[in-house]
């Protein structure tokens, strides 16, 4: 078998990781410092959505409670990839224990993600049998439950109040590493056994029961390692960014990272990726409008929440005329497409008459 | 005639034994009896209303039974969940269809495979051959939401298949299709029970494809048996008469 018949199933991620790392190349190249931190954390952003596609996209079943995965994953790589010193002396309250564990940053992210998949195990369980507008609501409730725990238990959190002192691990290579790497594991869970029964629950529950799906079991698989990917874009997140609270895991994180998925089109690994460029791109240019109007002062009281607003248009404008996002559930592949249309000997469609 | 008493539970069939289902004041099914063998086709018939989707979806976990008890090779499996009875060898297909729409038909046929353990791989070549035996393997990159409407059934009869099921129900396959289509699913089905080893239980209102196809037929009215037996026999009773009177259902 050549290269090419070799490759031909992966030709998705593998045309959507030349994307990345051609980006990233470019912006290497360029060395334009905000430019590198643009394109990093929308990297970053990449991770989380590819993670909410993971089980989005899958199961058919919206959820608020990926940004929480997140906040989990970055508190917990900080509390092993931070010096001990460096902990007395950012978190005074921070319990005893805590204090002498560090670990270089790989671990500490990988152990990341793990805490933030084994949290997603025990809170989702009983959650997964529900559907529709039940599932929705519990994951926002999920959302509200780790955004409250992070606030409140100050003795691992430093508590409402901003953590700093993180160390910057985080570089665009980093970033654009773990991103081609999410792309191909995101990918082959779709294609997965796990995957592609998911997938059938997501068209048709009933039918998919009937040939012996389990579909809580999947669902359940699915957030868990959604969760998990969350916690990895957390952690590198954290090590970029140095300093946050949990109020940068809040709504305005969940929004964006939904917007990018939706515009996109969850139900597939290219739409995520898409989205993510996309909506990256169309916030920035808003952010400058934004700034420029600020700085000729056309309103005197300031001008503020513009691009907000108009991201918030463009996602109810989708959603109206294109609910399936920009990709519709299709995926980039290179040389042939797969058939979508009938084969050139078709037989007559019948009346529905039933 | 509704109170036959069933015996032992057979170790090779499937026994339902008393099956009632119960919309608060409805009986939809109530008390009904019979078994299914490995090999053998069964008609079951009645009016519109008569409970013959319903028997499916309680048999297949769908719905729960307000009373009675089902045996898959004399396993109790009664209102077990539907996936769980999927693994003890029921298929089913659906009356109205339920295709995965986002999916190709060979994926449609694939996960089927996949449900009941294969690799991807194995799957793949499971779904492969039946579509091939179901005639539809043309098909087999066409997103499912794009198929013609005669096809669909197919898809489902053959998704049903590759769970490799020891009792195969069907609720009406021939709804909706043409004479000459009708005709084409006839060869087809009539064949499926010796090959695959399996018992077909077959509900639909086109009695020339019913009479042809099964070696016995059960008769549902409102919810109780009111006649069982070979085709010849039930025709003759005064009840399946009765119940199909003013009809106009071609054999009966
Ligand atoms: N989920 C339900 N809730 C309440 N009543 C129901 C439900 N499902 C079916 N019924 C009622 O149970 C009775 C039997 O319905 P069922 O669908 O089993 O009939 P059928 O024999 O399949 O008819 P048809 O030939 O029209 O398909 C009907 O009166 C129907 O209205
Ligand atoms: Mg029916």
């Amino acid at each position: 078998m050549n290269l090419a018949a070799r490759l031909k199933p992966f030709d998705t991620p593998l045309t959507l990781v030349g994307a990345v790392l051609f980006l990233a190349l470019l912006t290497g190249l360029l060395g334009i410092p905000l430019l590198t931190r643009i394109v990093t954390v929308m990297f970053v952003s990449l991770i989380l959505v590819l993670g909410l596609q993971l089980y989005m996209g899958n199961s058919g079943i919206l959820s608020f409670a990926h940004i929480g995965f997140m906040g989990i994953g970055a508190y917990t790589s900080v509390l092993f990839s931070m010096t001990p010193a460096a902990k007395e002396l950012t978190n005074s309250n921070l319990y005893p224990f805590l204090i002498p564990l560090h670990l270089p940053f790989l671990p500490s992210l990988l152990i990341a993600a793990l805490v933030a998949a084994i949290i997603a195990a025990v809170l989702s369980y009983p959650l997964m049998r529900l559907s529709d507008a039940a599932a929705v609501i519990t994951t926002f409730a999920v959302l509200v439950i780790i955004h409250v725990v992070l606030v409140h238990w100050d003795r691992v959190t430093n508590g409402p109040r901003t953590l700093f002192g993180v160390d910057s691990y985080t570089t665009l290579w980093t970033s654009v590493i773990s991103c081609v790497i999410t792309i191909f594991a995101v990918y082959l869970f779709k294609e997965s056994r796990i995957g592609l029964r998911l997938r059938a629950t997501r068209d048709d529950a009933y039918a998919a029961a009937s040939i012996g799906i389990n579909i809580v079991l999947m669902r359940w698989l699915a957030f868990i390692a959604s969760a998990f990917v969350a916690g990895v874009g957390g952690a590198l997140w954290a090590h970029f960014i140095t300093s946050f609270s949990p109020y940068s895991f809040y709504l305005t994180e969940t929004f964006v990272i939904l917007a990018m998925l939706v515009i996109g089109g969850p139900s597939s690994v290219s739409g995520a990726v898409i989205g993510t460029l996309i909506v990256t791109a169309a916030r920035e240019v808003l952010r400058a409008i934004e700034n420029y109007i600020n700085i000729l002062q056309i309103f005197p009281g300031g001008f503020f929440g513009f691009t907000e607003v108009i991201m918030a248009i463009v996602l109810v404008v989708i959603l109206i005329y294109r609910p399936t996002g920009i990709m519709g559930g299709r995926e980039l592949r290179w040389p042939g497409r797969r058939r979508l249309s009938p084969p050139v000997e078709q037989e007559p469609v019948r009346n529905r008459n039933v | 005639m509704s109170d036959i008493p069933s015996a032992e539970p057979n170790h090779n069939a499937l026994n339902i034994q008393g099956l009632c289902k119960y919309f608060f004041g409805l009986r939809a099914l109530d008390g009904v009896s019979f078994s299914l063998s490995r090999g053998e086709i069964l008609g079951l018939i009645g009016p519109n209303g008569s409970g013959k989707t319903t028997l499916i979806n309680v048999v297949t976990g769908l719905l729960p039974a307000t009373s009675g008890q089902v045996f898959v090779d004399g396993t109790e499996i009664t209102n077990k969940k539907p996936y769980q009875i999927a693994y003890a060898g029921l298929a089913r297909t659906f009356q109205t269809i339920r295709l995965f729409r986002e999916l190709t038909v060979l994926e449609n046929v694939e996960v089927a495979a996949v449900s009941m353990g294969l690799s991807r791989k194995a799957a793949r070549q499971r779904a492969i051959e039946i579509l091939e035996e179901i005639g539809i393997s043309r098909w087999s990159e066409m997103l499912a939401s794009v198929l013609p409407y005669g096809l669909e059934r197919r898809v489902e009869i053959a998704r049903a298949l590759a769970t490799q099921p020891k009792f195969l129900f069907l609720d009406e396959p021939a709804a909706g299709l043409n004479e000459d289509e009708s005709e084409e699913l006839l060869q087809v089905l009539s064949s499926i029970p010796a090959r695959k080893n399996l018992g077909m239980l077959i509900v639909d209102h086109d009695m020339r494809l019913i009479m042809r196809l099964c070696n016995r037929l059960h008769v549902l009215n409102f919810g109780k048996t009111i006649g069982m037996g070979t085709p010849e026999e039930v025709r003759k009773i005064p009840a399946v008469l009765q119940a199909y009177l003013g009809k106009t259902v071609a054999g009966v």
